[in-house]
């Protein structure tokens, strides 16, 4: 059908014309896109070099401490088997300024504090690499934070409003997940006489530990979404199952989890 | 307001720790309420004598020593004139009528002594009592029977204060961080708003009680972070 086509406009004047005028078309038409495209990718190449990345190494002790107020954006914390901090960070708009500060052994970001005054500095978004046993206290406007491999004093992640709150492989005597939405999921351990207190407003809390952990609970949901599961027993008063108080084993830690409008799951690992 | 809560913010007030708000609606109340003001300079006036004698009064090194002292000295000045009476007076009069008929006869430099003796014991008295128990004596004991919707009032005339904070600031903000708010904001205001109903069905209802303080303190909290934005 197509050899036919051909056929027929070859033998026709007027439409060899025609064709001829269709291929110098084409022509153009390739022009334009290419000239699109160099243009789209011109401006992409824009787009990605406005985008700022920082890379710093800060040397780590005893006691590293690490703390840091983002506004918007994801914070990635994790340890290493280095004895110092690495510090990665995406920064979206040229505006924004990330001074970090070192004061002794503790490492200081606050992007609130940098950025005052500056209006919309976009998203930041954060890796931080450090001791294992380093102290943690992070926190954003807006966000996902996660935290993973740390055994120190402290682990705190907040996000005001909304953002997924991960912590895994934690073993801290203080541990402190708070936001309004989004889920919260914590897996590790609970040290003997550490405080632990995770709260959502709307989201999914859920505590993954070690079938002998032994605590003190006060878990408050009132969508009386709350699963003990394996670490039921008959010592728990409760409210309506919008509240259970109660020890588990000898409850040498305390153990504080409230959700608004979400669920409250207990796993054993 | 009322006395109660008039009482409880008192010690906010002569800290100077209150917002401007509150010490107007405060300093209204005290006007008309005589009793409350007389609590307000009562305290205020203790708060300023530890203020301006902080570290004047030091215990001696040896305080029974020095009263033992004191009392031997003005003994020794009695003690020959009460021999001198017993042997003039054969009777004996019981306690009461001895004390009661007893003359003091001090020189001026006794009479000062002890006068200094008091002030130093009263003194004394009144900084280790006010160092030891005066968080639980001079505070006045918090309201706990104000009810829920007063308590919601009081909070909710913070949360308006930094709410007119965070809306003179919310115009700097990126379209995408409004929404976050916004939807955030929403989203406790529903957990009150169920708390709130939950308490209206039952007003001893523990678990309601606390989610409603809790959501209160998160949405206070929520505006605080963003009026710094």
């Amino acid at each position: 059908m197509i050899c036919c086509i051909e056929q027929f406009i070859y033998k026709s004047p007027t439409l060899m014309r025609i064709r001829l005028l269709t291929r110098r078309d084409a022509s153009a038409s390739l022009l334009a896109v290419g000239t699109f495209l160099t243009v789209l990718f011109l401006s992409a190449g824009v787009a990605v070099n406005a985008q700022q990345q920082l890379s710093k190494r800060y040397p780590g002790g005893k006691n590293v401490r690490v703390e840091l107020r983002n506004i918007s954006g994801t914070i990635v914390v994790e340890s290493w088997n280095k004895n110092e901090i690495r510090l990665t960070a995406t920064i979206e708009s040229k505006n924004a300024h990330v001074v970090p500060k070192q004061i002794n052994e503790c490492l200081v970001v606050d992007v609130m504090g940098d950025n005052r005054g500056r209006g919309d500095v976009g998203d930041i978004n954060f890796k931080l690499q450090v001791p294992a046993n380093s102290s943690v206290d992070v926190e954003t406007r807006r966000g996902n934070i996660s935290v993973s491999n740390i055994r120190s004093g402290l682990v705190r992640a907040h996000v005001s409003s909304e953002g997924d709150i991960e912590l895994t492989n934690i073993s801290a005597t203080h541990v402190v997940a708070q936001n309004v939405i989004g889920n919260i999921f914590f897996d590790g351990e609970f040290s003997s006489g550490g405080t632990y207190e995770f709260k959502s407003t709307k989201g999914d809390i859920t505590i993954r530990i070690p079938g002998n952990s032994a605590f003190r609970l006060i878990a408050a949901s009132p969508t009386k979404q709350i699963k003990l599961n394996d670490f039921w027993n008959n010592g728990f008063k409760t409210q309506d199952g919008r509240k259970y108080v109660g020890d588990v084993g000898d409850g040498r830690s305390s153990v504080s989890v409230t959700n608004f409008s979400g669920s409250i799951t207990f796993l054993r690992k | 307001m009322n006395c109660e809560q008039c009482q409880e913010l008192i010690h906010d007030l002569i800290d100077g720790s209150l917002s401007q708000r509150d010490e107007s609606t405060l300093n209204t109340h005290l006007e008309a309420c005589l009793d409350c003001d007389s609590v307000r300079q009562d305290l205020s006036s203790i708060v300023t004598y530890c203020q301006m004698h902080r570290g004047e009064y030091e215990a001696p090194p040896n305080e029974q020593a020095l009263w033992l002292r004191i009392r031997n000295v003005i003994e020794a000045e009695t003690g020959g004139r009460r021999r001198a009476a017993a042997q003039t007076d054969t009777r004996r009069p019981s306690f009461v009528g001895r004390l009661m008929g007893h003359t003091w006869e001090l020189s001026l430099a006794q009479l000062a002594s002890l006068t200094a003796a008091v002030v130093l014991l009263v003194s004394l008295t009144t900084v280790i009592g006010l160092r030891r128990w005066g968080g639980e004596t001079v505070r006045v004991a918090p309201a706990y029977t104000s009810n829920v919707n007063d308590r919601v009032w009081q909070r909710n005339q913070v949360i308006n204060y930094w709410n007119q904070r965070v809306e003179l600031n919310k115009a700097r903000w990126s379209p995408e961080m409004r929404e976050t708010f916004d939807r955030n904001m929403r989203v406790i205001d529903e957990a009150v708003a169920n708390s709130l109903n939950e308490l209206n069905r039952n007003p001893h209802d523990e678990v309601s009680e606390q989610m409603l303080n809790e959501s209160l303190n998160d949405k206070l909290a929520l505006l605080k972070e963003f009026s710094d934005l």
